[in-house]
């Protein structure tokens, strides 16, 4: 199977001279379709960053990203856009849901940047709240819902436009510790439903034993990669 | 839709600052319209009135007159052409004038004097001469029972030249044959005050005029209206047309003639922009504060959409939505608010602090116009304002680059 994820030499810098960091250096991971992964390591050892550059939210100084085989920083501005409209879904630690839209209507966002008719899109909403366990909160507004209730609609948000992957950056850190194992448990069973690949990152020991793949970064290094039977 | 549902609850977010950039806009907008209509009310009244009642809306003279009356420039003043004249497309009344000056004797004394003959129905009809007479009578076509034809004078003939009613003056000038001119004629009405245009004028029948420069048959030009005023310039282009044979006559428009009046007229236009710059400038200022505050606020917010797949050209979109329907309820609200007080200055009025003159009266007393214009352009103005202001921020939000913006979170 081709990989989902493929990254060659990836290096991301900040500053120069005396004060540069290196956020990431020459980070190579293969992650293949389906896979349950999570990023480890301590505050600061390059996890965003790693994210962000598999998300095309950010430019590498060297190496490349590819998805699907495609080399993202050849992508334009809009193609990249459009790309990670499509193919990524993005799970982010302090929820970020649009807070003038319900819940319903916030997952509803994302299909109708995509074109997707009203009626389908209603359907699939109301489908992939049920299964996130929100049925009857659909219309309410985040600030009426509890932190884990927000996470829950974040990855209804991310999922219900059917991406490839599903970027999570600490989706748990703002949680207490059994909701986020809670949200956990319930990402890797529409992990196991859906066959969606699942990259998120923690420094939570906790949440990391929910992984089926561990990538232990340091310093921007990749120090260890395991994969764990579940 | 749900993008209109976003903009629409994103400008209910901050209902304090959305209440004021509305306000803004709203009291833009009400001022607009009121000035708008107060200002150009004031305008057309004044055009109507002198046209009316001096230039008419066209002229037909002969070619050159208009640059340079002399004497000898003349029109036919016949029934015939006058009936002809009617029936052209457009034209409601006409009369003639013959316009020429003389020197004027009174017991003692003489004073130099414009003399004006003219058609006494068609001119009551038509211009506000009548009106205008402030001691006798309005005068008579025919001659008295003497045989003296009847005049009117302006104040400050009557004044130099010590007569009054029932005194009689004398005229001296040069007929159209180069003959010496002179006549005796009865002062039945003095005209006007004596600051007024026609305070140095002698107005004497048509005939009686025709007589004196020996000008049978003829005048030195029609004042010919329409129906509007606005219609002018079509009115005399139509007219011209009509002369094209007679190379020696053309047809012009008021501003043409009066092109002194139209000038003042249209640099106090030009002067009252200043003052609509100014509102549109303020306006402009308030709502490029607020909606940028309001983007600024959301860069995080933007930061995710974006990073979720949001094009840079839907952000624009968004700002510019949020800052039009702001900027479309308040056109709405100060329509509705606007339209009883505008109701009241077109249909009631205003005094005005200065009275003005124009053409010998005062005008004191202005309305404002009620009109689709007078409440259409000044939306048009906001909306144009606000969609131009809008580019700002919007572009703003959509050159914000999601990471940095999620890091603000
Ligand atoms: N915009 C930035 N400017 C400078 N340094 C940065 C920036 N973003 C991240 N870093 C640095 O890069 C390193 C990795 O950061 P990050 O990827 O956020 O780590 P983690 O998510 O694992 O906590 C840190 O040392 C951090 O200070
Ligand atoms: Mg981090």
């Amino acid at each position: 199977m081709k990989p989902v994820i493929e990254t060659r030499n990836l290096s991301r810098h900040y500053g120069a001279g005396d004060t540069l960091v290196k956020a990431l250096d020459d980070v190579n991971i293969v992650i293949e379709p389906g896979e349950f992964t999570a990023i480890v390591g301590p505050s600061g050892s390059g996890k965003s960053t790693l994210l962000q550059l598999i998300g095309g939210l950010d430019i590498p100084n060297s190496g490349k990203v590819l998805l699907s085989d495609k080399e993202i920083s050849e992508m334009s501005g809009s193609e990249l856009s459009d790309f990670r409209r499509d193919h990524i879904g993005f799970i982010f630690q302090a929820y970020n849901l649009i807070p003038v839209l319900s819940a319903a209507e916030n997952c509803e966002y994302i299909m109708l940047l995509q074109g997707i008719p009203a009626a389908e899109r209603k359907e699939r909403v109301y489908k992939m709240l049920a299964e996130v366990g929100l049925e009857g909160r659909e219309t309410r507004l985040p600030n009426q819902l509890s932190g884990g209730q927000q996470q829950r609609v974040a990855v209804a948000r991310a999922m219900v436009s059917q991406p490839d992957i599903i970027l999570a950056d600490e989706p748990t850190a703002n949680l207490d510790s059994q909701t986020g194992m809670d949200l956990l448990d319930m990402m890797h069973d529409l992990n196991r439903h859906e066959g969606m690949t699942f990259v998120f990152s923690t420094h939570d020991p906790k949440i990391m034993e929910r992984a089926s793949r561990l990538i232990h970064i340091e310093d921007g290094r990749v120090i260890k990669d395991e994969r764990r039977e579940d | 839709m749900l993008m209109l549902k976003l903009a629409f609850r994103n400008i209910l977010r901050n209902k304090r600052r959305t209440l004021l950039t509305m306000l803004s806009m709203f009291g833009g907008y009400f001022l607009l319209v009121l000035s708008f209509s107060v200002q150009f009310g004031s305008y057309e009244q004044v055009i109507k009135f002198f046209t009316k009642d001096s230039t008419g809306h066209a002229q037909i003279s002969e070619v050159g007159y208009q640059d340079k009356p002399t004497l000898y420039a003349a029109v036919p003043a016949t029934d015939e052409f006058y009936q002809q004249l009617m029936a052209q497309p457009g034209v409601t009344q006409a009369t003639s004038r013959i316009v020429s000056s003389a020197l004027a004797y009174g017991e003692s004394k003489s004073f130099p004097v414009r003399v004006l003959g003219i058609d006494v129905d068609k001119e009551a009809d038509m211009t506000f001469l009548k009106e205008k007479v402030k001691q006798g009578r309005y005068f008579n076509a025919q001659p008295d029972v003497d045989d003296y034809y009847e005049v009117m004078i302006g104040a400050s003939v009557a004044q130099q030249l010590q007569v009054t009613i029932g005194d009689e003056i004398i005229l001296i000038s040069q007929g159209a044959d180069g003959s010496i001119a002179n006549d005796l004629y009865m002062v039945v009405g003095i005209i006007g005050t004596k600051d007024g245009q026609e305070a140095r004028d002698v107005y004497m029948p048509l005939a009686a005029a025709q007589d004196f420069f020996v000008m049978p048959g003829q005048s030195h030009y029609w004042a010919v209206l329409t129906e509007n005023y606005k219609e002018s310039t079509a009115l005399a282009t139509e007219l011209d047309q009509w002369l094209v044979d007679q190379k020696r006559l053309e047809a012009v428009s008021w501003q043409v003639v009066a092109d002194e009046f139209y000038r003042t007229m249209k640099a106090d236009i030009d002067g009252g922009y200043v003052a609509y710059y100014i509102i549109i400038f303020l306006v402009c200022i308030g709502v490029l504060n607020t909606v940028l505050m309001s983007v600024m606020e959301r860069t995080g917010e933007f930061g995710v959409l974006k990073a979720i797949g949001t094009s840079p050209r839907r952000l624009f979109a968004l700002i510019v939505i949020e800052t039009m329907l702001l900027a479309g309820i308040s056109c709405l609200a100060g329509f509705i608010l606007v339209m009883p007080f505008n109701y009241y200055v077109a249909s009631v009025g205003f005094a005005l602090p200065n009275p003005m003159e124009v053409s010998g009266v005062i005008m004191s007393h202005m309305r404002g116009l009620w009109n689709v214009s007078v409440f259409l352009e000044p939306a048009l103005i906001v909306l144009g304002s606000a969609a131009f202001i809008s580019i700002f921020p919007a572009l703003r939000a959509a050159r914000i680059v999601p990471i940095k913006a999620m890091r603000s979170l």
